[in-house]
């Protein structure tokens, strides 16, 4: 789309953000009582649901039984409403297809799979509007939803996108910024150790400018940790004063 | 009578006037030649070779292997499944191998064999309506080099039958010439595969990739790589 | 179709020897297989020999309606077919994770780079576009099917020709071959995609790894950048833990690729255009080799 000015000559963005603050992000864990664990996020406009069934046994093909590690399941699904034009197929698309092998190969890494061999955990993402970031609202959602199930993990996984525009590296980026055409950087990070556990770039972004790009993706990260974190610790202490745990 | 050895034959031709043994006036054919009431037919292509008394058979380029019995065998362990592993021998079937044909195995002592280790087996039956079966030692119960390899190192690669074949017949001199430049352990399986090792990693690899193109090589090529190699490895 | 597990020992010994920086064919760890590119005799049609890995590309042309988000767009569709023929493993049919994964990273190295100038296949804007198709069927798969994907696709596209369009009033005439010449497609960077493996928890990494060296690793990163040293996409795949210097240090080497195989493919492409205009015999049948005997036959293997 020529003529839209992503970057305002204050260095404010079309959504009034400056460039390297997040927009705002709302969650909520436990949120279904069928499921062992689940968690609501909102980040901007984005909003995703996750649902995490597990570790329970395999189910389905027996082929795909690990003798020595946990099976990592998920599925990725949008909402036939949560794009401007109705979407035709909600999973089983290309593009669904890869999100979920993403999302399994994160999750993979960062659960701490050994301790359940032979069984399986399910892990399943509905996006139910969706305003860019689809897949960094996925993984911190489902974060959510694993910590709401106790499944022990290596760390929480936080992530968060990146472009660059006008030479300004610009962190947690909207649709329309997405689909201006300058090029995205997703990350997925354990935030306390700074690896990086997911990586993945669109479009087109000259090499030297990569460091920043990255520097400011895993510094955003970082800030979505601290948000995480905090809704985590007062789920957790409602949830122990109501079953009047001492401290 | 004319010598038909040593000829290349293509599937559908007649062969006639081979030589039969003095005692019985028999002839034997091998795999390749198929008897069709009077006369014997060919089936694969290649070469036709003779062997004394009277044994024919056709020599043909394969990869796939199809058991059969006696044969040493080289399976990869697939799964465990109550009493009997179950190994692939790169065959139409996995093949299965009891808990109780290794030496010094019995039912309260199994043998320490985990999914993914290399066997070095014989095998017992194989025909074509039933599962191949392997065993890993002999009629005396010894188990005579059988057993599991590739435990300690070494590294196991797949070539064609031919090159097997090639190796373990009496005229080949590439196995006696590469011992002679270096020390170094083998194990061939004839379902075309491999298991080598040498001193060190580089010359385990060195030697893989001599075996692997020794394959259309005479006898004086081989000679000349042998004396190559070791040469260029005498520096490790 | 079942496939050879790989054994313990086989997987033991890849291991060691990659801790000795050796690898099972005596590359040096960033080294590429050799690679051979082949014409066809369509134009569009396009070779790649990447070690053993064989993949076969072909581009063709249609006229179609384009998309009502961008009227005056053509479209580029990207298809890799992994042919059973390829390997016991990939089965007709579904498509398997590997397939959309690779199907996926084309699909973003090419389309969303630009790579090709979509707008100069506009015939009739909102009503007729052509629609570029770039079809990619494996052959054979020994390791780095990405890598090998990627170079025949971007080539295809470089010696493509489409009819020549005359656009009279509402009317379109295509024009035949013997008509008038047919044009190139504007491609305006050539995006290849160098693959790497890693090894020991991402201490140790390997370019272009087979499919022995593909079945050990921890984690495998593609990096799509063409040799002006833009990168057009970049995926790390794999239950791996990387820290930021190694995502950089990639970088650097695939630059380095880059340059060798772009330079590469415009020999090639340079060859094929030779050979066309004098009038000599170009094709398939002139890449392969006769008298020779073509199945398991080894180079001589360097020693080091």
């Amino acid at each position: 789309m020529a003529g839209v000015n992503l970057l305002s000559d204050q260095g404010y963005r079309i959504d009034g953000r400056k460039p390297n603050e997040l927009r705002r992000i709302q969650c909520k864990l436990g949120v279904f009582k069928q499921a062992d664990g689940s968690a609501y996020i909102e980040q901007g406009n984005t909003k995703v649901l996750a649902t995490v069934y597990g570790p329970h046994e395999i189910r389905g093909s027996r082929a795909k039984l690990l003798l020595d590690r946990v099976l990592v399941n998920c599925q990725y699904s949008m909402a036939t409403f949560s794009t401007g034009e109705r979407k035709r197929r909600p999973r089983g698309d290309r593009k669904s297809q890869e999100m979920t092998m993403h999302l399994k190969q994160t999750f993979d890494a960062a659960i701490m799979t050994n301790l359940y061999p032979r069984s399986q955990i399910d892990i399943f993402v509905e996006v139910l509007q969706s305003d860019g970031g689809n897949y960094c609202a996925s993984v911190n959602a489902a974060t959510l939803a694993l910590i709401d199930a106790g499944i022990p993990m290596k760390d929480f996984v936080c992530a968060c996108s990146a472009s660059f525009v006008n030479d300004n590296p610009i962190a947690d980026i909207n649709y329309l910024e997405e689909s201006s055409g300058g090029p995205e950087l997703i990350v997925a990070t354990l935030p306390k150790s700074d690896q990086i556990v997911f990586l993945e770039q669109n479009s087109r972004l000259h090499e030297d400018n990569l460091s920043k790009v990255i520097d400011l993706a895993v510094k955003s990260c970082k800030d979505v940790y601290t948000v995480l974190d905090q809704t985590v610790r007062d789920h957790v202490s409602e949830l122990s004063n109501s079953h009047g745990w001492d401290h | 009578m004319v010598d038909h050895a040593g000829h290349v034959y293509l599937p559908g031709e007649l062969i006639c006037n081979l030589k039969e043994s003095e005692k019985t006036s028999k002839i034997l054919v091998g795999p390749g030649l198929r008897q069709d009431e009077e006369s014997i037919i060919v089936t694969k292509c290649g070469l036709l070779r003779f062997k004394e008394p009277n044994f024919y058979w056709i020599d043909s380029h394969l990869k796939r292997y199809v058991a059969v019995k006696g044969d040493p065998i080289i399976g990869i362990v697939a799964a465990k499944a109550g009493d009997v592993f179950r190994l692939d021998i790169g065959s139409s079937d996995l093949a299965t191998l009891s808990y109780l044909a290794f030496e010094g195995a019995t039912k309260r002592n199994r043998p320490d064999v985990k999914v993914g280790d290399i066997v070095y087996a014989k095998c017992m039956v194989a025909n074509k309506d039933m599962e191949p079966e392997l065993v890993c030692i002999d009629s005396n119960g010894r188990s005579g080099g059988l057993g599991v390899i590739g435990r300690d190192g070494g590294f196991m690669f797949q070539t064609s039958l031919n090159l097997i074949r090639k190796l373990l017949s009496s005229d080949c001199i590439l196995l006696k010439t590469l011992g002679n430049g270096m020390h170094y352990e083998c194990a061939i399986g004839m379902n075309g595969r491999v298991w080598v090792k040498a001193k060190s990693v580089s010359h385990t690899i060195a030697l893989c990739n001599a075996i692997s193109a020794a394959e259309y090589m005479s006898n004086e090529q081989i000679k000349a790589m042998c004396k190559k190699l070791t040469n260029a490895l005498a520096g490790f | 179709m079942r496939e050879t597990p790989l054994s313990n020992c086989e997987r033991e010994f890849i291991r060691k020897a990659l801790g000795e920086r050796k690898r099972l064919d005596g590359r040096q760890a960033y080294d590429y297989r050799t690679l051979k590119i082949a014409f066809g005799y369509d134009r569009g049609c396009c070779r790649v020999d990447l070690g053993q890995t064989r993949v076969l590309a072909q581009v063709s042309c249609e006229i179609t309606s384009p998309k009502q988000q961008r009227p005056s767009d053509g479209v580029l569709f990207v298809n890799v077919e992994l042919s059973p023929m390829a390997s016991p493993v990939f089965e007709v049919g579904r498509m398997s994770d590997q397939g959309v994964e690779i199907n996926r990273i084309l699909e973003r190295c090419l389309k969303e780079s630009r790579c090709v100038d979509t707008e100069s296949l506009c015939i009739i804007a909102g009503e007729k576009v052509w629609q570029i198709r770039v079809d990619v069927h494996v052959m054979n798969h020994d390791g780095n099917l990405i890598d090998c994907s990627s170079i025949a696709a971007i080539t295809a596209l470089a010696h493509f020709r489409r009819p020549d369009v005359t656009v009279d009033g509402t009317d379109v005439i295509v024009h035949t071959i013997e008509e008038k010449d047919p044009l190139p497609l504007s491609v305006h960077h050539m995006p290849i995609c160098v693959s790497f493996s890693f090894y020991e928890q991402g201490k140790f990494l390997l370019v272009d790894p087979s499919d022995k060296e593909e079945k050990v690793m921890d984690g495998k990163m593609v990096i799509g950048m063409n040799k002006h040293r833009e990168i057009c996409s970049l995926q790390v795949t794999g239950q791996m833990l990387l820290l930021k210097d190694q995502v950089l240090r990639c970088s650097n080497i695939a630059v380095v690729k880059v340059t060798e195989i772009t330079e590469w493919i415009q020999k090639a492409l340079e060859n094929d255009r030779q050979a066309r205009s004098n009038g000599e015999r170009f094709g398939f049948r002139e890449a392969v080799v006769m008298d020779t005997v073509t199945t398991n036959q080894m180079n001589p293997e360097k020693l080091k």
